[in-house]
Formats: C-alpha cells, structure tokens, sequence
C-alpha cells in the first residue's frame, strides 16, 4: 500500500514537471506571436506581389506539385474520398495540383466560417456566398481580389463564360473576390397546397390573396386536426414567411438588407427606397394577417414552433408549405414516391408579377487572401467549373455509382447516390450543369415559366456596403424581431397599436439614416452607370 | 411509566431521547416529502425524453412528448447507430478524454487550491486575484483561436479537448472552501515533524479532502464528458471526436440544411425525425454517466470523521 | 529590506510556489495571452493589418448597444435574474443537501441524489423543447389540464408576466443536482466530534443544524455568492434563448444582454462589436466584485475571495 502510493507520488511528480515543461515550452512561442504575426504579414504582400508579376509573364509553370486546401460548407459524404481520388488524379495530370476538403459542417459552419479568416488559417479555396458572409469577409480583407489579369491568364473559361452581369454582381467596392457560379437559379417562393382539400370544398384556384385567405379559412374551420398554415418560425425570423409571396413578389419589391425594411420597385428605374412600414400595401396586410390568424389559420404560439413543417404536410397535419420551386417539385415527388394517391399541387400568389434571377453571389467560391497558390486554386476553380469530366464528378460524384449518365446533359440518381452531394459544391453550378430527369414534369414546366419571366432591373448589379451603418441595422434587426414578427403572426391584439409602437421603435433605432445611406449609395451607383 | 424509582439523571436521558425522537420524526416527514417531491419534479421530465426517444416522429408532432409512447417505435435509435464504428469511437474518444483529464485536472485543482488555503502564505490574496480576474476578463473567441491553431498548432488533437479545461476558477475556489475547513493544526504538526508543504498535501490533505475530491472530480469529469464546443472549434478529424459533438453535428446538419435550403435556392431532401433523435440523443449521451454514478456517490454520501484519520 | 522580503519569501515559499507554478502557467497560456483580444472592442478590425494593426475606432463598437434604447432596461433584467437565482439556487441546494445528510436510508439518499442530477444532462434545447410541450396553448399539457377540470386554458408564450417565475423555476430545477452534491460534500467535510459534542449537549436535530451545520457551510456559500456576483452582468445563454425564442411578445421582461447582443448580430457577426458588448459586462461585473468583495473583507479577512 505504502510503496504504490510513493509510486503514484513518483508518477505525479514526472507528470507535474513534464507538462509544466510543455506548457513553458508553449508561452515561450508566444512571446513571439507579436514577431511572427508581422513577418507573416509581409510575406503575404511578398506573395501577391509574387502572382502579380506572374500575371504578367506569358506561359504558366506548373512544374511544382501543391496540394490545395479547399474549404466546404456541409456534412462530409460518405464517399468524399473516393470521389476526391477521381478528381485528384484528373487535377494532377491537367495541371499538377491536388486538393483536400475540409468540410465545415451545417451545425457549426456559421461559427467557424469567420474564424478561419480572422484567425488566418492556412487554407486555399472557400466557398462563400452572399448568405456566407462573403461582402463582410472581402471588405475586411479575406479574399484574394481577383483581377482581370489574373482571371484572363488562370481561369480563361470562367472568364470567358460567365456573364458579365454575374461578375458585376461579384464586386464589392468595385473590386472581384469570387467566382461566381454561372448557372441561373429562380429563388422566388411559392406554396404547395393540398389539392384534394381544395377540391372537396370546392374551392376556386389559389392565385391571389383572397383565394388564398379563402383556402386556409375554409381548412382551419372545417378540418378538425388539420392546422391550416405552420411554419418554424421559432428559428428566427424578422418577417411573416409568408411576407415574400405576399408582400415582396406580390408588388415586386426588393429589399436591400433582409432585417432592414427599406425597398425599392424593381422596375423603378429612378431607384427610389421607400420604408415598408409606411406603405399601404402593409398595412392592408396587416390586417389580412391578423383576419387569418383570428381564425386560427395558424397555431396561437407559432412564434415559438421550431419543428420542421414538412414531414407535418407529408403526414397530413398540415396543409401548405412555402419554399422555393425545386424545393417544393422533391417534397412532391417524395411524397408521390410514399403514396401514390396524394393530390399536391404548387401554386403561386403572384402569376403575373416579373421575377428575377438569384443574384449570382448566391454560390461561388473564392480565393484566400493569404493562399500560398493562388495561381494553381484558380485553374483548379476553372475546371472545377468548367471541365465536363471534373464538373460532373465533383457535383454528381462517380457515373454509374452515384449517377446514371443519361446523355450529354442528363442525369438521373444512381444506387450510391446517398453516399455522395449534399455539400456546398453549388459554387460550380455552371451551364454544364445537367438536368435532373426525376424532378416531377409540372415543376419543371413551371420552372421554365418562371424562367421566362425573369426580369434584369437596373439595380441587380448594386450591393449595397453597412459599413457606416452597422450600428443601425443591428438595432432595426432587433426592433424587427421583437414588433414586428409578433404584430405580422398576429399575436398582438391590438393591431394599430402594435403598428404604432413598431413605427416609434424603428425610427428610434435609426432606420432615416440607414434609408439615407441606402439612397446615396443608390445615387452614386446610377450616377455611375 | 413514571415510576418514582427512576433517579433524576436517568428520568433527563429518557427524556432527552423521546425529544430527540419527536424531533427525527419531523425532520423525516419534512426530508422523506420534500425530497420526493423535488426528485419527481427532475424525474418526470427526463422520463418524457426517454420514453418520446422510443416514440414515432409523427405521434410527436401529433401528441407532443408523452410519459408513454402511443407510437412505439426504435427510428431514432436505428439512425444513431447507423455507423455503429463511428459511435463507438466517438465513446472512446469521450472516455479517454474524461479519464485523463480528470486525474490530471483534480491533481491540478486540488493542489493550487490547497497552497490559497495557507494562511501563512503572505501572496495568497495576491495568486486568488490573478484566477479570479480570468473570470471577468476574456479576449473572445478569436485571439484564442489564433493561439491554438497558428501558434500551438494544436488543432485536430486529443491535447486540445483536455488542456482547455483542465483548471477553472469555479472548481478551484469551491475546493479551497472545502479545504478549509480542516484544521490547520493538521498542517503544523506535521510540519513541526519536518514534512514538507507538498508531503503535506499529498499526505494528510488528500485522503482527509476525500468528499471534496470526490465532487470536483465529479464535476471536472462531467465538464468533460459534457463538452462539444472545444470539438466544435478545432476538431476535423472525424476519428477524434467526442460523443457530445458528434450528436450535436448530427442534429445541427440536419437544421442547418434546411436553414442552406432556405438562402441559396439548392435542393437537398432531407426529412429525418430531429424530434424523437434529439431525445435518443440524450439518453445515449447520459446512459454511461447513469451507470458510472452510484460508484462515484458512496464518497459523498457518507461523511467523514476527520479525527479518524488524524489519530 | 523589502527587496531582501521579497528573496526570502521566495526561498520560503518556494514549494508552494512551485505548487502553483502549473496553475499559473495554465491561466496565463488559455486566459492572459488571449485577453490581448480586448482591444479589438476599441477597433475596426481588418485580416491585412491583424488584430494589433488595425486602426484603433474609440467607442464606436459599443454604440449599437448604448444607443439602442433598451441598453438599461437589458442591464437591469439581467441584474435582477441573476439576483434571484444567486438567492433561489443556493437555497435550495442547502436544504436539500442538509435534509439528504439527515435522512436515514442510504439508499434513499442515493436514488434522491441520482434523480435529482437528472435535469443537469438535459441540454437547454431539450429543456426549451420540453417546455413548449408543456406550455404550448393548444396541446400544451399545462392547458390540457386546465381544459379538463373546465377551466380557461391561459396563454403562456403571449404574457410576459409568467416568465420571471418559469425562468427562476426552471434555473433551480436545473441546478439543484449540481449544487445540493456541492453543498452534501461541504457538509460531509464538518468533523464529526462536532455534532456528538452537540448531541452531548442535549440539542435537538434543528438546533445542530442551525449552530453546527448552517454555520460551517458559510464560507462555500460566501465563496458561491462572490464568484455569482462577479458575473451577476453575464445572463445565462442557453437557458434564456431556448425558453424563450426569438418570441418578441416575452422581450420586455425576458431579454437579457447576451440575447439582446446575439440578435442584434447575428446578421452583422462583426467581432469587434461583440467584443465591446463583452467588455462592458465584464467592466461592470469587476466593479461590482470589488465592492462585493471589499464588504466581505471588511468583515472577515479569511472569507473574502482576494
């Protein structure tokens, strides 16, 4: 007993000294860190300057083998390696460069995204999106800026390819940080309803508001179980989810910051900002949202529902779910695929309204700032873009296993397709991209109306810059989650009081200002044009 | 009773017993209710996650969590386990962590924690301060980043799941309260024996800190065994992540798409049972801790009799 | 002289210096080093100059909070939660420790002890989930109730009076486990001689309690209290975001400064205004320990916490 408790003293002792010896050793790098961090810094520089020179010389040495880091947002598929060895051995042959994935996981992504930048880890590629931070990340410096130069020599074909309104919409303060993607996408939401419900009560087609109101209060009275219309509002939200089909899209209004309620007409060619709240149109809706949820249209505590609508639909617990179209076309194929008697049917409340194209910082990837192989991401980003062989392989995975092949630009799933996508390689997207043969025929039928409806207004190419405003717009987000989403779900009694209150709290948080602001960017930028 | 054969000192000790016995009963019936009451309060709540963790997705959406589950059914459990290698080497990982974190940190704790308990030692207000402060103050997330990924590089390792919290201000502020409550003639007299101040400590004040060691070791153990964000921060390598975060990462990716799906107009399908999973969650992360815990609690449910150990 | 202390000391001391040489080490390395970040809530911080470089931009960071309007009334509701539960979770620990030590039946005691740890594992997700099951208007099982002995169901998520008292309920179930287990081992720590002495003394089972017990438990719960106040700025995250949401209805009497600073950012994410909201908490919370501890010292000098 006395000899194992010398011994274990013995042990605690080494373990003592050993790791205080570690932790020394560590605090020793430290006090460099100050030293370490300059040096890095200029180096950095040294490296730009480096490309830039090599820019301008002509041929383009490929002689070193690197390894680039590339960093994606999404859970890593199972089959991520196998997919990856395909590629790289493509990639080495083309142009002598592997890459490596990082994944960033849907959990946390959000979390660690600008900690990579701030912390400046050692990474090549990113992908980065106007959801993903990308105007905070290019104006605080983390992307590579992408000139012309370096464009034309590295990435020819994306250069070449991409539209120039694309690359337009990729500036932030005039300068390029991304590739964007080179695939048109309609983001407008719409509504699947149950159209066997509709059918039973005889109900006329949902097009307009007033059919709409008709359909969820003819559901919500005679339906015993069936809520009319949920959603998971609980995960945050500023607006009614319903606001862009019918608010937005409705009178074909664009806002410029999704908290700030400050928009333009599309078609406006003077781009003149007006506030939301003060416009008839919301207070009609006001009211229109206040009927529906006084007839229990929706669940009284809805503000606090977290649990996803859809599976709820698909059991018959409720009876619409808004979404984007290619969204809305799956969940009807899934729920066809399960019970071949359901009557679903996506409608629109806008059928006559312009629509336009998702703004193309949508998906893309960009460059790190402080990447040691500029030159080779690049011409990697090009082909990943741009060649038929790595395109198909990085977004649909290995043909035969995870696709079926079906002529030039058709696919349908194949058996491993479980094993492979779901992560954010839509930077990619490119007019390569080849069409899925199991998206059911009506959407794809409406999704090339919709197509044809789509609209460019002048303003698609602005992006408007918060810098002199980010104090603002925090407390209107603030102001916005706590009046205004609670007045809209109807939750508050008295309606022109929480109107009134919702109007004294904007305006106290700022939001004359950041009109202000918005208009004489707005200004500049038509001025420039 | 009252026999007048009974002498006066006898008739106080009777009485003093049948005082103390009215008195036990009282403190019973208030112990045995209160207690009960309170330990339902935490029971039924944990067992609405567990039996909802064996209810069908849509009998939970339907009915809300019930104490029985209407929908029988494994769902959620089937999908936890679905890579049983990767959840077992999730518990390892979590396992091995936990353990070694906890001897090192306990010895950590304790031992800083005792040399603030010597009243003789004239910097002690002085070293409490300088812990204490770390508390208020903190740089944020990103300097901290910095130094464990550029200049540590201690991302994607084992050491980073331990080193972080290996001490707190909390455990060790709480274990020098419960240390001085011995009596410092301990310490002198055996000082006055010529042991040394570390002898000291691992001699006399361990063994008689037993039910104090026991539960920061318990809380350090738990901090362990609970944690995901130090994972979260610098964990890539899918083979050294601890279970807390794998759950987590599984849960969150499924609300995180659906959050992607929402912004960028892809498609993804996605419809799993994030209801009942997030109970199966629970009780699988618990299950180890429930087993372990009745050997942990026989250190602190009975006391210990300092003039035991000092005679 | 004070030099020739000062060598003394060290030649003295020098094994409980070494003693603590770990812990100093380990707070240095996670916690001193990276408190250089502070500064970033005095900067408008930009990759290419790095966190020392970037120009410095004086109180800007902090004006989203101060100019917001609802800086005092978030100050204030956190101050008063964090009163309640100091008081509240450390009340209901003490009895329940003392009433576990006092009762009889060991197995009893285990298997109280075991059901109370419980609510702890819950994450607050699960327990924010739990409580929409439970207050939710339309299958809520609080109004399920209601309804069944013909009552009128109340609606819990649209009043903000209930919430004080659910967020205090709620962070006592939580925390007694944890506490109760701290306060059993202080009290398992009291030498024995002492409750035999009162015993000989003809005390009864409240009177020990109130002279032995109560009294040796002091010095953790003054330890307890002061680490509480010096955070008494800080809400706690987890606990308010997922009971309450993002329910604006519940804001007025519910918001606390770290809810009000996530939201506020969650679409700006700009470090340095986090950073300023942090300092702030953390300026206020140092004040306030100063003065708490100060008190304590000026009563007994081996209580305080420096």
């Amino acid at each position: 007993m006395k000899v194992s408790k010398k011994k274990s003293f013995l042990l605690l002792l080494t373990l003592l000294l050993t790791l205080s010896m570690a932790i020394s050793a560590c605090s020793g790098n430290n006090s460099k860190s100050n030293q370490s961090e300059s040096t890095g810094k200029t180096n950095n520089s040294a490296a730009t300057a480096e490309t830039n020179v090599a820019g301008t010389e002509t041929d383009i040495d490929t002689s070193k083998e690197v390894r680039l880091k590339m960093v994606m947002l999404g859970a890593k598929p199972a089959d991520s390696q196998k997919v990856y060895d395909e590629i790289n051995k493509k990639l080495k042959e083309k142009i002598n460069a592997t890459v490596e994935v990082e994944y960033l996981d849907w959990a946390d992504w959000s979390q660690k995204y600008p900690i990579k930048f701030a912390a400046n880890e050692d990474f090549d590629l990113i992908y980065t999106s106007n959801w993903a931070f990308y105007n905070d990340q290019a104006t605080k410096g983390g992307f590579l800026e992408l000139t012309e130069d370096l464009l034309k020599k590295y990435a020819p074909v994306a250069k070449a390819n991409i539209p120039e309104v694309n690359w337009d919409q990729a500036k932030v303060n005039g300068k390029i940080y991304m590739i964007p993607n080179n695939h048109m996408e309609v983001v407008d939401k719409l509504s699947l309803i149950r159209e066997d419900l509709r059918q039973k009560y005889n109900l006329p087609e949902v097009n307009s508001l007033e059919s709409f109101a008709t359909y969820l209060k003819t559901i919500a009275k005679n339906e015993k179980g069936v809520t009319a219309y949920s959603d998971a509002a609980g995960n945050g939200v500023v607006w009614h989810d319903l606001d862009l089909q019918t608010l937005f899209q409705l009178n074909n209004w664009r806002l410029l910051n999704y908290a700030v309620p400050i928009a333009f007409k599309a078609d406006d060619p003077t781009g003149k900002l007006f506030n939301v709240i003060e416009t008839p149109e919301y207070k009609d809706l006001l009211n229109y949202y206040k009927d529906l949820a006084d007839n229990g249209v929706w669940p009284k505590n809805i503000i606090n529902n977290k649990a996803d609508i859809w599976p709820q639909v698909k059991s018959g617990k409720v009876s619409m779910i808004t979404q984007n179209l290619l969204t809305l076309a799956s969940n009807m194929a899934e729920a066809k695929r399960e019970n071949a008697n359901v009557n679903l049917k996506i409608v629109t409340l806008s059928p006559n309204a312009k629509t336009s194209a998702a703004i193309a910082t949508q998906n893309g990837m960009g460059i790190h700032a402080t990447s040691k192989n500029p030159e080779r991401a690049l011409m990697a980003l090009d082909l990943f873009q741009n060649n038929k062989e790595i395109h198909d392989l990085v977004l649909l995975g290995i043909a035969g296993e995870h696709y079926k092949p079906e002529g030039d630009d058709k696919y349908s799933a194949g058996p491993m397709a479980a094993n492979y996508g779901g992560y954010s390689t839509w930077g990619f997207n490119s007019n390569i991209n080849r069409e899925n043969l199991d998206t059911p025929k009506e959407a794809l039928d409406m999704l090339n109306e919709l197509k044809s409806r789509v609209y460019h207004y002048p303003l698609e190419k602005f992006v408007f810059d918060d810098t002199n405003v980010k104090n603002e717009i925090s407390n209107i987000n603030n102001v916005m989650i706590r009046y205004n989403a609670p007045l809209e779900y109807g939750a508050i009694e008295n309606t022109n009081e929480g109107y009134a209150q919702l109007a004294k709290q904007l305006k106290t948080a700022g939001l004359e200002k950041v009109q202000q602001e918005m208009q004489s960017q707005i200004d500049a930028f038509l001025a420039a044009q | 009773m009252n026999s007048p054969l009974i002498t006066t000192k006898q008739h106080q000790k009777l009485l003093s017993k049948r005082v103390k016995r009215r008195d036990r009963l009282l403190l019973n019936v208030i112990g045995y209710t209160s207690l009960s009451l309170i330990a339902m309060f935490c029971l039924v709540p944990f067992l609405l996650v567990l039996s909802s963790s064996f209810t069908s997705e849509n009998s939970i959406i339907d009915k809300g969590f019930q104490l029985i589950p209407s929908d029988f059914s494994t769902e959620a459990y089937g999908l936890l386990f679905k890579y049983p290698n990767q959840m077992l080497r999730a518990y390892a990982v979590t396992i091995s962590v936990t353990v070694i974190g906890t001897a090192v940190g306990l010895f950590l704790t304790s031992m800083t924690a005792y040399v603030l308990t010597r009243k003789d030692f004239i910097w002690r207000s002085g070293f409490a301060f300088f812990f204490f402060f770390t508390t208020l103050f903190s740089g944020g997330l990103v300097p901290w980043y910095l130094l464990v990924v550029n200049y540590l590089h201690l991302k994607d390792t084992l050491i980073i799941l331990i080193l972080p919290m290996l001490l707190n201000v909390f455990n060790i502020l709480v274990m020098k309260s419960f240390m001085s409550s011995i009596p410092d003639a301990i310490a002198e007299s055996a000082k006055i024996d010529g042991a040394g101040d570390f002898l000291i400590y691992i001699k006399l004040i361990v063994p008689l800190s037993k039910p104090a060691m026991a539960t920061i070791g318990l809380f350090i153990a738990l901090g362990y065994w609970n944690d995901w964000y130090n994972a979260l921060l610098f964990i890539s390598n899918e083979n050294l992540m601890p279970l807390q975060y794998y759950l987590y990462k599984m849960l969150g990716n499924m609300e995180g798409i659906r959050k992607a799906m929402l912004l960028s107009g892809v498609v993804t399908n996605v419809s799993l049972p994030t209801e009942s999973l997030k109970n199966a969650m629970t009780v699988v992360a618990i299950g180890p801790i429930l087993l372990a815990y009745p050997f942990i609690q026989r250190f602190f449910v009975q006391g210990l009799t300092i003039g035991s150990v000092k005679g | 002289m004070n030099r020739n202390n000062f060598w003394r000391n060290l030649v003295r001391y020098h094994t409980l210096l070494l003693m603590l040489l770990p812990g100093v080490l380990f707070f240095i390395l996670v916690a001193y080093i990276p408190m250089a970040g502070i500064v970033l809530a005095f900067k408008k911080y930009n990759y290419n100059d790095g966190i020392f470089g970037s120009p410095w931009n004086g109180f800007d960071n902090f004006k989203f909070f101060l100019q917001s309007g609802d800086a005092w009334d978030v100050t204030r509701n956190t101050v008063l939660y964090n009163i309640a539960f100091i008081i509240v979770n450390n009340l209901l620990p003490i009895i329940m420790a003392i009433l576990l030590f006092e009762v009889a039946k060991k197995w009893f005691r285990k298997v109280i002890q075991t059901m109370m740890f419980l609510p702890y594992f819950l994450s607050w997700v699960v327990v924010g989930a739990i409580a929409y099951n439970l207050f939710n208007y339309d299958f809520g099982l609080v109004n399920g109730l209601l309804r069944g002995v013909g009552m009128e169901p109340i609606d819990i998520y649209n009043t903000p009076a209930y919430w004080p008292t659910i967020l205090v309920i709620v962070s006592a179930w939580k925390a007694v486990g944890y506490g109760s287990i701290m306060y059993l081992a202080a009290i398992t720590g009291i030498d024995t001689e002492m409750y035999e002495a009162a015993e000989i003394d003809g005390a009864n089972v409240f009177q020990r309690i109130w002279k032995i017990t109560i009294p040796n438990l002091l010095p953790t719960v003054i330890i307890l209290v002061l680490l509480a106040v010096g955070n008494v700025f800080r809400g706690d995250f987890g606990l308010f975001y997922n009971m309450v949401g993002n329910n604006g209805l519940l804001f007025e009497s519910t918001n606390v400064i770290d809810t009000f600073v996530f939201r506020a950012l969650t679409l700006t994410s700009d470090i340095g205004m986090s950073s300023a909201a942090g300092f702030y908490q953390s300026i206020l919370g140092f004040v306030t320990i100063l003065a708490a501890n100060y008190a304590v010292r000026k009563y007994d000098k081996d209580r305080a916490l420096f």
